[in-house]
């Protein structure tokens, strides 16, 4: 068995999860302008709902769906009621960052208050092990890449085919056109949440499948890892998210496995870094323009 | 009565003085030149660690320092020579970080590359076991002088809160002078509109670079006079939230002066963060700093919009000859007659945080 396949095995893994959350988080930031640090505490929101009704007796798919609908709505709720008041009245001197970063505090703090630091597991049957090109896969990690590649597809579907996708790209190129042109520019931002909330909650839940034992705080500690990878692939940019995953889940991987598994996040990190000092706009320069990051 | 609420008191006073000076520092940067630094409790654990293997005796190799810990050198430097090596540590470490970060990045990502560097080092201090002891941090630190006057433990302590007392009316001079100088008017103004500033013919990033090493200088000192008090330091004690905390402190009292970092520092960190300690632990352990983080995150949001300003606002900059209108962000225009204005005395358009006319 030769180990480097295999931590490239789980590094497609990670990448699954990372790029549900990454696609998210690009189109979140491209179309609604808000850089959302709170998302990794709506991540755990999601997670912590699958597991309620999982623990109820429905089914992985049946929590799947309830934890995808309740970030959803969390996230249309903290636009309606905290970053859109915000963002029309302005911020004296602090970006909007400033009010995500505020609120993922407030959040993640609150659900270590109700839930603990105790782990949870979902109660899943996805019995043996799959062989697939040298590399062997859990039947939860299968579900993982599934569930990634459903999700890719249907954004796909939905920006390109769909009046709502085209109206997205439009706000995310530029809201002042896209508002001139007819749309109606709130309802589009209002999806956008929707849309990006949802696959925050899928990617909450899968990450919790992927895991042995996940805690309220393990949302958060991806939050950093998706960021990174939503802006190595150039914010906007949906396959960049995907790449960018794809990069980061595989470096990620093969540092832990080969190097020290403790220096997987400072990898992450590292590479964040490097693409913020030497391309900030990512591989592919999506909607956020240089004059807006850099000098 | 025993003496235990006087221990209590001394750990408050010298936090008191910690955090003050760490605010000043943090102000420089944030309120001054508006850098969104959240990665400045660094620069706080780089000086307190500095500070620590400075004054621990010789380190002869991994596990055989002092107490059997892994560090760095090992020098038992006398008293006042370990706060100023920690001082320039936070320069120091402020100047690779500013130097990569300011040139390039503005806004939201500004404020995430110094989140991201702040989660790296926290990262590399945990792992890299041989430079600070990794995960177990510190402990034993001398406290100084303590060989030399030989008081009782409560005396002692008590001669520690008029040290920090002397260091913050110190670094109170030194950021008072930054302010009221033509550098801090610089700073104002490149706040407030960096274009404009620019266009002046003054560098921005140099005036910014500058502010950050202060602010990070400052941040050195306070880690150094926190951790020769507390005896010891490790990862824990400096997460990316802690630097949070001061953003808070700032946010509560009000930037850009220091009557509101005073009054943020004594109701930020000291009144909420002990009075949620104070609250009934009832059930689980991770209850208390929780809850402190999450009060600080309401208070945050809370002050930003009702109260942006904070409770003490800052004093409107008045000049000598005071002809030229003022340009301030969301200041009320004050002009007293600007030649072609058209009706002598009032000037009804002002420039926002970006330039443009509202």
């Amino acid at each position: 068995m030769n180990p480097f396949i295999q931590y490239v095995g789980f590094g497609i893994v990670t990448a699954a999860i990372l790029a549900i959350a990454a696609v998210g988080f690009t189109l979140q930031y491209a179309v609604t302008n808000v850089l959302n640090l709170a998302y990794g505490a709506i991540m755990s929101i999601g997670a912590l709902a699958a597991y309620a009704a999982n623990s109820a007796g429905a089914s992985i798919w049946l929590a799947l769906v309830a934890g995808a609908a309740s970030s959803a709505v969390v996230s249309v709720v903290l636009s309606r009621a905290v970053f859109e008041p915000f963002r029309r009245r302005g911020l004296q001197m602090f970006g909007m960052v400033i009010v995500t970063i505020a609120l993922d505090l407030f959040i993640s703090n609150g659900l270590l208050i109700l839930a603990g630091s105790n782990p949870f597991s979902y109660n899943a049957q996805a019995g043996g092990t799959y062989h697939f090109v040298h590399m062997i896969f859990t039947g939860e990690q299968l579900a993982v890449i599934g569930i990634a590649l459903v999700a890719m597809v249907g954004v796909r579907v939905v920006l390109q085919w769909t009046r709502l996708g085209r109206a997205m790209r439009a706000t995310a190129a530029d809201e002042n056109l896209a508002r001139v042109c007819g749309i109606n520019t709130q309802l589009v931002k209002d999806a956008a949440w929707l849309l990006s909330g949802a696959l925050c909650g899928v990617a909450g839940v899968v990450l919790g499948l992927s895991v042995s034992g996940w805690t309220v705080s393990t949302g958060d500690g991806l939050l950093i890892t998706v960021v990174a990878a939503a802006i190595v692939g150039g914010i906007g940019q949906p396959y960049g998210a995907i790449l960018g995953a794809l990069l980061l889940g595989v470096a990620t991987s093969l540092v832990g496995g080969f190097f020290n598994s403790s220096y997987t996040d400072i990898t992450a990190f590292t590479i964040l870094i490097l693409f913020l000092i030497f391309r900030p706009t990512g591989l592919f320069s999506g909607v956020v323009k240089r004059r807006d990051v850099v000098v | 009565m025993g003496s235990g609420w006087e221990f209590y008191l001394t750990l408050l006073l010298v936090y008191l003085g910690v955090d003050i000076i760490a605010c000043l520092g943090l102000n420089i940067q944030l309120g001054l030149a508006g850098i969104m630094d959240f990665a400045f409790i660094i620069f706080q654990a780089v000086g307190a660690y500095v500070y620590a293997i400075f004054t621990l005796g010789p380190a002869n190799g991994p596990g055989q320092g002092a107490g059997g810990q892994s560090y760095l050198w090992g020098t038992s430097l006398p008293f006042p020579l370990p706060y100023i090596l920690a001082t320039v540590a936070g320069v120091i470490l402020a100047f690779f970080c500013a130097a990569v970060v300011l040139p390039r990045l503005r806004g939201d990502y500004e404020a995430m590359a110094f989140l991201v560097i702040s989660l790296i080092a926290t990262g590399i201090a945990t792992n890299q076991v041989g430079i600070f002891n990794g995960a177990n941090g510190l402990y034993g630190i001398p406290q100084p002088l303590s060989g030399v006057l030989n008081l009782p433990t409560l005396s002692y302590d008590w001669f520690y809160v008029g040290l920090t007392a002397v260091i913050c009316v110190l670094a109170w001079l030194v950021t008072r002078r930054i302010t009221t100088s033509p550098m801090g008017r610089l700073l104002r103004a490149v706040r407030e509109n960096e274009q404009a500033a620019r266009a002046l013919g003054k560098d921005a990033t140099r005036a910014r670079m500058f502010a950050f090493l202060v602010g990070g200088g400052l941040a050195g000192l306070s880690g150094a006079v926190l951790v020769a008090f507390v005896t010891a330091w490790a990862p824990a004690s400096w997460g990316y939230a802690e630097s949070f905390v001061y953003i808070t402190a700032i946010v509560v009292g009000g930037f850009g002066n220091d009557i509101g970092i005073l009054i943020g520092v004594l109701l930020v960190p000291i009144l909420f963060g002990e009075l949620v300690r104070f609250l009934p632990a009832y059930g689980r352990s991770t209850w208390i700093g929780a809850a402190q983080l999450m009060v600080y995150g309401l208070l945050t949001l809370l002050f930003l919009w009702f109260r942006p300003q904070g409770l003490i606002p800052e004093r409107r900059q008045r000049y000598a000859g005071g002809g030229e209108p003022s340009l301030r962000a969301g200041g009320t225009p004050s002009a007293p007659s600007a030649p072609s204005a058209p009706s002598a005395g009032r000037i009804r358009a002002r420039l926002g945080p970006v330039g443009r006319l509202r």
